[in-house]
């Protein structure tokens, strides 16, 4: 492989292009008329413009993607994480033109992209998995009559969905109709299939997830698991692993179980199996991702792999150059997601310019973003600025050293879930381990962090006045040369 | 002039404090080195560094515990001139409802002239590939819808005016 196009924006293009030019590779970016700016342009070997900026006329044209890949001689396409990369009809053509899919097969996500083809597929494998119907529908009468059968609360999940994007959860048979309605339209909008699906929300839930490896030739391994937990939104912001309520022996039965889900379908490259844990560590099948997950870099901490270049190496051909027994795990990595979202007013979206934007750097700090100083964040994508990820040799150690870099993280013009990261990382919940994915619900408040920040700007008005009337000490002699505004104080 | 206790008005962002001089006195502050302080307050122990500052040194950016603050120092002088201003508030009410966040006008789901009631639907806004619901919460007259599907607006743009 002599040239690969990344299919993709952000902070996840400028990673996989690292790791491209890392192996002796020519990078190609593709970027909307909204990115013209960003880092992963300004790092390719090659660009090339898809047009406007919704994703819908940019990075989900993946015709043009094709068309561009033949022009300009590129044997292999990175699809990142989003956009095209779970799309089986896209990998389908750049296979049949003729050019490396750096990622599953067609076949692999066309089973693992649809929920039920995957749970047809693993049921000879003896997963567990949670209640639920074994059909995707789209319609909202029919929606209702199931969900009175599984009982409320009830998860609405988009057939070909992922990453939270799609989910809704409906508490009562009332808001059935409207939720139904929006998640429909919303999966018709975001991956062109409206069918969505029903399952009964297990409550007191941990989300944790196994990374696997597989190479062309049946070879599979797992690389750990890691425990994401923190969500708002059902979408995740923070991850780590290892896992602190995981077992050695859990470790090994879900670990065995995500390389059968992997070997159910013929998985070839990286993929993510997700699992949902209840209360007493009994873990259920939840779906596979088929692509690099966000967030694979805590998992590449603590293996000590580089991801991008094992599905780099696995589509060219080669065989796995590790076994199961090669992974170990060395120490404690943690994720913190930056997104441009205000935690002190629901997490909703907060764009803008980044007026001044500094990273924290040290020994056991990682910054994968896209963005620089001056540079506005668009909305027409995902508001995530940056994932912000440490490894420590013990938790407690990583755990400091987050808080430590979130202090050196200066970000300025949007809010930040910088903030938020503050809160859960001083939590008692979280550093005792015991907490699940209402996480957010059972104990974050803004008051919470605003009470903290209300704290430190006192601390700062005083010292302003202090440095104010010591300065004002050292000026007078030049500021009492009688304005008019003393003079007319003095009479 | 009357001779009364100095009180200092101290904006730090969005926050307000007031402070007489004894207090101020009071505080056990250090100085590190010219840009970088230190201060005891309820038994914290806390860092603060100067990033900017005007010459009169009223108006300054100092950062603690790793956040900024914008400061703007309001003596008892400054604040009296700002009461002799026009700071006068006038509670003129426009009936209208703003975007809660940026985001792109997906469908306007109400015309001109339409009465509506609390918690209907207005229109959806897409902002991060989410579709949001922007409900009425009054019972109400559409006077003029503001957007059409398509349009690209900011956080605080009127979407729809109302009788």
């Amino acid at each position: 492989m002599k040239k690969i196009l990344v299919a993709n924006r952000g902070e996840i293009a400028l990673r996989i292009m690292r790791t491209i030019r890392k192996m002796g590779i020519k990078s190609v970016a593709v970027y909307s008329d909204a990115d013209r700016h960003s880092p992963h342009v300004l790092f390719a070997d090659e660009a090339v413009c898809l047009g406007p900026a919704p994703s819908s006329q940019s990075y989900l044209n993946g015709d043009k993607i094709i068309a561009f890949c033949k022009e300009l001689g590129v044997d292999g396409i990175h699809p990142g994480y989003g956009f095209l990369s779970e799309n089986a009809e896209f990998a389908q053509k750049v296979t049949d033109a003729g050019i490396e899919f750096i990622g599953p097969t067609p076949e692999a996500m066309r089973i693992m992209g649809s929920k039920l083809a995957a749970k047809e597929s693993v049921k000879k494998y003896n997963i567990p998995m949670v209640p639920g119907i074994d059909r995707a529908i789209d319609d909202v009468n029919l929606a209702i009559e199931i969900a009175d059968k599984i009982g409320y609360p009830v998860l609405i999940k988009a057939s070909a969905g992922g990453g939270g994007k799609g989910m809704r959860i409906v508490e009562k048979a009332d808001d059935m109709q409207e939720q139904m309605e929006r998640a429909i339209s919303e999966a018709k909008s975001s991956f062109g299939d409206g069918s969505v699906f029903l399952e009964k929300y297990v409550t007191s839930p941990r989300h944790i997830e196994v990374q696997v490896v597989a190479d062309k030739y049946g070879n599979v391994i797992h690389g750990l698991e890691r425990e994401c937990s923190i969500q708002r939104r059902h979408q995740k912001v923070i991850e780590e692993t290892p896992s602190a309520i995981v077992t050695p022996e859990m470790r090994e039965k879900i670990g065995d179980a995500a390389v059968m889900v992997a070997k159910s379908c013929n998985y070839v490259s990286t993929g993510t199996v997700e699992f949902l844990v209840d209360d007493k560590l009994n873990f259920y099948f939840l779906e596979m991702n088929t692509r690099l997950q966000v967030e694979h870099p805590v998992s590449e901490m603590i293996i000590g792999l580089d991801l991008v270049e094992q599905q780099i190496r696995i589509a060219r051909g080669e065989k796995l150059g590790i076994t199961q027994d090669d992974i170990k795990p060395n120490g404690h990595a943690i994720e913190l997601r930056v997104y441009a979202e205000d935690p002190l007013n629901n997490f909703l979206p907060s764009i803008g310019t980044l007026t001044k934007y500094e990273k924290p750097t040290g020994e056991g700090i990682r910054v994968d973003d896209g963005y620089e100083e001056g540079m506005t964040i668009p909305i027409y994508y995902d508001p995530m600025i940056a994932k912000l990820v440490v490894h420590g040799k013990t938790r407690t150690e990583a755990i400091q050293k987050m808080l430590q870099a979130i202090k050196e993280y200066k970000i300025e013009g949007v809010a930040t879930t910088l903030p938020f990261g503050t809160f859960v990382f001083e939590h008692d919940a979280f550093f005792s381990g015991k907490f699940d994915t209402h996480f957010v619900k059972n104990y974050y408040t803004p008051e919470k962090i605003k009470a903290k920040q209300k704290a430190n700007a006192e601390i700062a008005a005083i010292v302003a006045i202090k440095y104010w009337q010591e300065r004002k000490r050292m000026l007078i002699p030049v500021e009492h040369k009688s304005t008019s505004w003393k003079r007319r104080l003095a009479h | 002039m009357s001779k009364r206790n100095k009180t200092f008005m101290v904006k730090a962002n969005e926050f307000v404090f007031s402070f007489d001089q004894e207090e101020i006195d009071k505080a056990d502050f250090i100085k590190k080195n010219p840009a970088e302080f230190n201060l005891i307050k309820d038994n914290r122990s806390v860092n603060a560094k100067l990033l900017e500052s005007d010459i009169a040194g009223k108006n300054l950016k100092i950062e603690v515990d790793g956040e900024t603050f914008e400061l703007v120092i309001k003596d008892e002088l400054d604040q009296r001139l700002d009461s002799m201003g026009f700071s006068s508030t006038s509670t003129k009410h426009i009936k209208e409802i703003k975007a809660p966040m940026p985001g792109l006008v997906l469908e306007v789901a109400v015309k001109e002239g339409q009465e509506v009631k609390e918690g209907e639907r207005i229109l959806i806004l897409e902002a991060m590939k989410m579709e949001n619901s922007i409900m009425i919460h009054t019972t109400a007259i559409i006077k003029r819808i503001a957007v059409t599907p398509g349009q690209a607006v900011d956080k605080g743009q009127v979407l729809v005016e109302l009788e």
